[in-house]
């Protein structure tokens, strides 16, 4: 990664939700943590793809760096120096966010111009004629002619042009960050790509910083320059995005990789691991992935792992990659000091 | 990714029209229900009345005539030889000419009063409803937009108001606030006081479920404020709710003043200070002054009527309110109306796609592949009827063969899981099956159950009954939704086996489905937990168990993984085909995903738009689509290995199944669309003698085939996820 501060980090969040349990004056409130010290560097003019199973994190990481919910802890920085705190109209206008569901993310009862020309309103950013910076907009995200699309309201379009309508909505305020929480998901396949290659063309043309969040591992690669792992909450690997999936170095991911569907396969695939993802109100001891794993150890059940270097720009949270002798050696504190040993500190 | 008879509804039936003529269509259909209608021509005749009533009366309600307008009768005893004065009662006189509606025992011209009383009860019904309404909206949006400390007080006064009975503190205020009575003004804040909390707790309720939308998010990251957020993108869409809430008060209103006003407490038209005259007025009088044991009908009738009339014309009002918001109610009506129109007669049981018998079922003579289990033959199944119908499927044939696995393939909307369903006759109305022909060769593996060739859409909803679930198994996307949630798992499978297995003792049974839930990768101590305490993954396993239970032997499988992780999707389907290897049920598979059909399909079929429009062996559409779509689909699934290349995708998006492009419904996206695409449909024909089929012109008649698609064919293997090659 580059020496120059990222465009967007957040730094050792985490984030607890309560959740009830019981009923009446019997209730006690339990602490999900859904988010554990999970640390994220968006950088300008790349695609940083957040992975995992549903439950994971990854939404509530991409929501506290929207600032739509609060950290417990961490912090998010804004080219390097602390992003204000509560949710002014400065940090509005440089981050931005692209929601799943095309159908749930556009008001019914305003036409497509009205979502493109609050955010300007509210910004002050139309100094001239709001229709020609809204046709400027729907230009930008193929959906022509822009007069006709202004005029429709959303139940008039498809998903796709929806989820272009949303994505354009996120561009009017000119952000330098935009935070995609699975913009394909709910999309018809043949169409998908589409969706996928306009965000390269921003990442390429207007220099954003985007952050991907999706399970579909195969369409991370696709798109990505950088792809982070979470599981139960934290991340568990960091890696350039084709050496990630074709050198995966945490068990989890190669377990990931695995399960996905990939005709190309010669052999039938052999699923490196089981079970499912642990509840978040109690996640296991030490690496919260060890109860899954083939190849736990001992180590793996007691302490969580810390985060190795196992090549450039690749790093992985595994007892595996910690050298046998110096297992023990971490164990008292030598080497460790990446934020998940510091998130078993503090619990 | 079904198309399910609300997602059409709910779609207005329109072409590629511009915005503002769509909208106009949405508010335009609301009259056009014979409900609405009615309610819109009383309450406008009501209203009507109201505005100029007062001005049109023959007489002054107050006016009295007492020569005239009543009769005098000699009170028995008096007068004559009694000895005592002759002393005269008054009777009203009946409906006549001069008195359309009789006149009171007061010498008053009963038409004129109900001519009159119409405004003040209307004018405070409305005054009511809207000051209720009010407080509603600013009570119930602020609760549940902002949620917390705030929402909780607020919840707490409406709900003091919802426990207070309303009619008694009506009373309490009524006689205790001086001169309320004669002013309508309080008597309609008084009114709306007692009756705003209801609607107050349903605006509060969809506020939450608003506040919490993407669109509201989305609002909330672009910078909007509070304020705004709650006027301009939350009220929008409460507009029907409170419409309805508000004709729903006006009601309340018109019957509490009613009440009121018959209790005595409205203030008398002829007293001082005068009240106003109102049905209410209109009633008390008359049961005052003996009108209904004096059978003088014609002075307590009619406001009672009106008052009923008026109740009904908002009611109707009103349900067409709920017919707009909900379109699921519309449909059901409709349904029947628009068959019988169209010529088709329908089936009454319940459960069953109706077969239209309008035209005889045209189908090729079947020639049964000797290993066949499952045979589709022409089949086209329409949603709607006559011209308004939208074909979901069109002429398609489909054969499952024992112990394989055919994939189903295709986008939302494309027909796969209508053409699955259908064969089984499990659509509802409105999906009509137009034409076809499914055949299923039953050799059931138990020995039990029907065996030899049943035509499933002549077959009666016994016959249906005989072989579903038991010989042909369906488990759908949702089928994990489908559990029971307040009896356990165990108790569900018992239900199912005591009812196809009677002969198993109740020991045998919880020992089998122990057996099916291990089969499945489950523990069999998972019996005793309840849906709730499983997850998604173990639900559907657990669902499939089910489907396995009474050996079928066919099972439709319709997206049973899409919902979920895919490491659990991978458990799944791999438990699911080595079942498949154990037990030899031959599987159909639909799901939009190619990528993964591939691995475990022996043959696949792609549609798109309603119709098949390739079939192949899994590893030939691969490795050599033959159809320009299956070709572009592939091209959709980025790979997991090798260099990133830049990949277009399709162009364009599916097609809408109302509006259909002319010829192949491929044509706008195909980069190798022909002239003749646009004009001729291309239909399901054998390509290179291999055994598969594609309906495309590029491969007709000479045509230039592209490369991309005249790769050859790949050498034979079993699909991947297959264990073992029977």
């Amino acid at each position: 990664m580059s020496a120059a501060a990222p465009v967007l980090e957040g730094r050792n969040l985490t984030k607890h939700f309560w959740v009830k349990r019981g009923r009446g004056p019997f209730a006690r409130r339990t602490a999900v943590n859904a988010v554990d010290n999970v640390s994220v560097r968006l950088e300008g003019g790349s695609v940083t793809a957040l992975v995992g199973e549903s439950g994971a994190g990854k939404t509530t990481v991409g929501r506290l760096l929207a600032k739509i919910i609060k950290p417990d802890a961490g912090s998010i920085l804004v080219d390097g120096k602390p992003a204000p705190s509560g949710r002014p109209r400065s940090y509005a206008a440089t981050v931005q966010m692209v929601f799943q569901d095309p159908f749930a993310s556009l008001n019914p009862v305003h036409r497509i111009r009205h979502h493109l020309a609050r955010p300007l309103q509210i910004h002050h950013l139309a100094a001239g004629d709001v229709n020609t910076v809204v046709a400027g907009l729907l230009g930008r995200v193929a959906l022509k002619p822009p007069a006709q699309f202004a005029a429709k309201f959303p139940h008039e379009l498809s998903g796709g042009q929806r989820q272009r309508v949303a994505i354009a909505r996120a561009l009017a305020v000119r952000p330098r960050v935009l935070i995609a929480d699975e913009p394909v998901s709910m999309l018809d396949v043949s169409i998908r790509l589409g969706i996928l290659n306009l965000l390269a063309d921003l990442r390429d043309e207007d220099r954003l910083a985007i952050l991907y969040v999706t399970h579909d591992i195969a369409s991370a690669r696709y798109l990505a320059d950088t792809i982070a792992v979470m599981y139960a909450g934290q991340l568990v690997e960091v890696a350039p995005s084709v050496e990630l999936t074709d050198h995966p170095a945490h068990p989890y991911t190669q377990l990931l990789l695995s399960a996905a569907p990939d005709p190309d396969r010669a052999q039938p695939p052999v699923l490196a691991g089981s079970g499912a993802p642990p509840s978040l109100l109690a996640p296991p001891s030490g690496c919260r992935f060890h109860p899954r794993c083939p190849h736990a150890m001992d180590v793996c059940k007691r302490k969580a792992p810390p985060n190795i270097t196992v090549a450039p720009d690749h790093i992985a949270a595994c007892w595996l990659h910690v050298d046998p002798s110096e297992r023990q050696a971490s164990e008292n504190g030598a080497i460790a000091t990446g934020p998940l040993e510091k998130a078993e500190t503090k619990r | 990714m079904t198309i399910d008879t609300t997602a059409l509804a709910k779609i207005p039936p329109a072409g590629p029209a511009a915005g503002p003529v769509l909208q106009r269509g949405r508010i335009l259909r609301l009259p056009r229900s014979p409900k609405v209608i009615a309610g819109l021509f009383i309450v406008a005749v009501f209203g009507l009345i109201a505005l100029i009533g007062r001005w049109v009366v023959p007489y002054s309600p107050n006016a009295t005539d007492s020569q005239n307008w009543v009769q005098h009768v000699l009170v028995p005893g008096t007068g004559g030889d009694s000895g005592f004065p002759a002393s005269y009662y008054p009777l009203p006189y009946g409906p006549s000419a001069a008195h359309w509606l009789g006149t009171t025992v007061f010498a008053q011209d009963v038409w004129s009063q109900l001519l009159a009383s119409t405004q003040a009860t209307m004018f405070v019904g409305l005054l009511a409803a809207a000051i209720a309404t009010a407080l509603s909206i600013i009570f119930g949006v602020s609760a549940g937009y902002i949620g917390g400390a705030t929402d909780e007080g607020l919840s707490l006064i409406a709900n003091v108001f919802l426990a207070i009975p309303g009619l008694p503190l009506l009373i309490v205020l009524a006689d205790y606030v001086p001169s309320a009575g004669s002013s309508i003004f309080l008597v309609a804040a008084i009114i709306a006081v007692t009756t705003w909390a209801y609607s107050a707790r349903t605006l509060r309720a969809q506020t939450l479920s608003l506040r919490n939308r993407d669109f509201v998010e989305a609002a909330r990251v672009s910078g909007e404020g509070r304020t705004r957020i709650i006027l301009a993108e939350i009220l929008p869409n409460l507009v029907p709710i409170v419409a309805a809430s508000f004709l729903f008060t006006t009601l309340a209103a018109i019957y509490a003043y009613v009440a009121i006003s018959f209790l005595g407490l409205g203030g008398s038209p002829t007293g001082s200070p005068a009240g106003l005259w109102n049905w209410g007025e209109m009633l008390r009088e008359g049961f005052a002054n003996n009108a209904v044991r004096g059978g003088w009908w014609w002075w307590w009738a009619p406001p009672g009527i009106c008052v009923a009339l008026l109740g009904t014309g908002l009611a109707l009002l009103n349900f067409g309110i709920d017919e707009f918001i909900n379109p699921r109610l519309r449909t059901a009506g409709l349904t029947a109306r628009a068959a019988k129109k169209a010529g088709i007669k329908l089936g009454t049981a319940v459960g069953v796609t109706p077969v239209a018998s309008i035209s005889p079922i045209a189908v090729k003579p079947a020639t049964s592949a000797a290993d066949a289990v499952l045979e589709i033959h022409g089949l086209s199944v329409d949603y709607g009827y006559g011209a308004e119908a939208v074909h979901a499927v069109m002429n398609c044939d489909l054969v499952l063969r024992r112990g394989r696995v055919l994939g189903l393939a295709g986008e939302s909307g494309s027909g796969k899981t209508t053409l699955a369903l259908a064969a089984m006759r499990l659509l509802r109305q409105p999906a009509v099956i137009t034409s076809g022909q499914v055949l299923f060769h039953s050799r059931p593996f138990t020995g039990e159950g029907p065996k030899g060739t049943i035509d499933l859409l002549a077959a009666g909803l016994h016959q249906l009954r005989e072989v579903r679930w038991s010989e042909i198994a369906v488990v759908l996307q949702s089928s994990l939704n489908a559990l029971n949630p307040v009896i356990t798992v165990g108790a569900q499978f018992d239900d199912l086996l005591r009812v196809h297995r009677p002969k198993l003792s109740a020991l045998d049974r919880w020992a089998r489905s122990g057996e099916l839930l291990e089969m499945v990768g489950m523990n069999a101590d998972r019996l005793r937990s309840y849906p709730h305490e499983l997850s998604g993954g173990m639900r559907q396993r657990a669902m499939i168990a089910m489907a396995l239970a009474l050996e079928p032997q066919v099972m439709i499988l319709d997206e049973p993984t899409t919902a979920l992780d895919v490491v659990t999707q991978r458990e799944i389907l791999e438990e699911l085909m080595g079942l498949r290897d154990r037990l030899g049920f031959a599987a159909l598979f639909i799901t939009h995903d190619l990528s993964l059909l591939v691995e475990l399909a022996d043959e696949i079929a792609v549609m798109y738009a309603g119709r098949l429009m390739e079939r192949a062996p899994a590893a030939s559409l691969f490795h050599a689509p033959r159809l320009p779509y299956t070709h572009g689909l592939l091209n959709c699934f980025p790979p997991m290995h090798g260099k990133r290349v830049p990949m277009e995708g399709i162009p364009g998006s599916p097609p809408d199944l109302r509006d259909l492009p002319s010829g192949c419904a491929f044509h706008p996206r195909c980069r190798w669309a022909m002239d003749r695409c646009t004009r001729e449909v291309p239909q399901l024909a054998p390509v290179d003698g291999s055994g598969r089929e594609v309906a495309c012109w590029l491969h007709r008649d000479g045509a230039q085939v592209p490369a991309e698609l005249a790769r050859p064919e790949p050498a034979q293997r079993p699909a991947l996820m297959r264990v073992s090659e029977q």
